[in-house]
């Protein structure tokens, strides 16, 4: 079956808009504060369909690198979290704490990026 | 219970606990959760109108059971009250109780207290330009409220639940396991404040969300009153410093004391209004550690989202990373 059209993207960008640009407008109070959080949702849905595939990529090859063996990230991921947990890895390690911080910036970059540039 | 039946017998509790005549005027109801409801309300008293609050919790009935109640322990709707009498007494802008409401008023557990004008919303109260002159009272005011609680003598409140540092950071680690999270930065966090935990601190009374958005501000005239005595407990004094500076509680403000001040400068101020010494490095412990506390509570907040309020509970889920990123920030030395 060919691949549905309008892509994703373009469609959510089109519901995004109308959101915005016509209902908005016509809301006050408990409305216009739930529209506007749900915009900010559209956004982050979107933001993460265009950006997470190659971050996972990334993150997974820190954390190959960290913990020695490759793996699915979720594992890997849970197996860091662990080690810090039983002081496998120390807090003060660098790679780790450089890792984290990749990693929060990247789950930024989609969830919030303003918060960067706090 | 209707509402004019909720009215009237309100009136009666006013007349027989206040003054009479008693008789209500413009009753609205201005927060509602599953436990507690928050109404305000006119009242004439001799032949003036006095402007009240009034705070009804519902006994637990509707409340489902909660494998993480003890994490947060909420005192009951009297000992709030009675925690908010000791504090006016020292001298805290704490609401005035006029009345504790008994089982024979038919209202259930609650109180009424004076009401207060002002704003409460962060982001105004930081950003706004007319409140430039109370930003540049808050920090001082901030630690002498502070040093005036944190006097408040202990044995009048022994029902306040004590728990220690390494008692609360074991405490959030059992969040993280009931929620199944694994996740690095959450570890790291948590860790990193179970080895940094303050050892034999003083303890005192703690407000335990002392911070920009639980205060009423007046333009002229700066904190008028401090809000949301409910999770009260007996603890470190130093957690309230900290907990105010977290980044989350600045709404975008300038300044790392609540969006408006220097860390300096309060510490100066609660020491001058007699507060004791003041250990910047717990203070900085407390910060670090609240910002792993709000993470784990975004957790908590996204995972009930959908059966509680829907999408802004949801979005909540997604403000994880923000407080991580001002941990980590923290304590790699770059904050402000």
């Amino acid at each position: 079956m060919p691949r549905s059209m309008p892509d994703a993207p373009t469609l959510l960008g089109a519901a995004v808009k109308y959101l915005e640009e016509e209902l908005m407008p016509t809301l006050t109070g408990y409305h216009r504060f739930k529209t506007r959080v749900t915009i900010n949702a559209l956004g982050v849905i979107r933001r993460e369909a265009e950006l997470r595939a190659a971050q996972a990529v990334a993150e997974a090859l820190r954390l190959a690198a960290i913990l020695g063996h490759g793996g699915e990230l979720e594992a890997l991921s849970a197996e860091l979290a662990q080690r810090i947990r039983d002081g496998v890895i120390s807090v003060d390690d660098p790679a780790m704490r450089a890792h984290v911080r990749q990693s929060l910036a990247d789950a930024l970059t989609i969830n919030n990026p303003k918060w960067l540039e706090r | 219970m209707s509402d004019t039946d909720f009215a009237s017998r309100l009136g009666e509790v006013v007349a027989r606990r206040i003054g009479a005549p008693g008789t209500i005027y413009g009753l609205q109801r201005l927060t509602g959760g599953a436990n507690k409801t928050t109404w305000s309300f006119d009242a004439e008293i001799g032949n003036r109108r006095e402007e009240f609050i009034v705070q009804l919790s519902s006994a637990g009935a509707t409340d489902q059971p909660n494998p993480l109640a003890d994490i947060s322990p909420h005192i009951t709707g009297d000992q709030d009250a009675l925690v908010m009498i000791a504090a006016v007494r020292a001298g805290v802008p704490a609401p005035r109780v006029r009345a504790i409401l008994e089982p024979s008023d038919g209202l259930g557990p609650g109180y009424v207290t004076e009401r207060v004008a002002g704003e409460t919303l962060g982001p105004k109260i930081v950003r706004e330009e007319k409140y430039a002159r109370a930003r540049s009272m808050m920090t001082a005011q901030c630690g002498a409220i502070l040093a005036a609680i944190h006097r408040i003598d202990l044995a009048e409140l022994p029902f306040l639940p004590y728990q220690d540092a390494a008692q609360l950071v074991a405490a959030q680690y059992r969040v993280a396991d009931y929620y199944g999270l694994r996740h690095p930065a959450v570890e790291l966090g948590l860790k990193w404040s179970a080895e940094n935990a303050p050892k034999n601190p003083r303890r005192t009374v703690v407000h335990g969300d002392f911070r920009t958005g639980n205060f009423i501000v007046g333009e002229s005239d700066g904190i008028r009153l401090l809000l949301d005595w409910e999770i009260a407990q007996s603890g470190d004094p130093m957690q309230d410093l900290g907990w105010v500076c977290v980044k989350t509680w600045r709404f975008g403000g300038r300044g790392p004391v609540g969006g408006f001040g220097k860390r300096e400068d309060l510490f100066a101020a609660y020491e001058k209004a007699g507060g004791a010494r003041v250990d910047p490095r717990a203070v900085r412990f407390w910060e670090a550690f609240g910002c792993v506390k709000w993470a784990i509570g975004c957790l908590r907040m996204g995972m009930r989202g959908i059966e509680e309020t829907g999408i802004e509970r949801c979005a909540i889920g997604r403000r994880i990373e923000e407080p991580l990123w001002d941990f980590l920030t923290l304590i790699d030395g770059r904050d402000e």
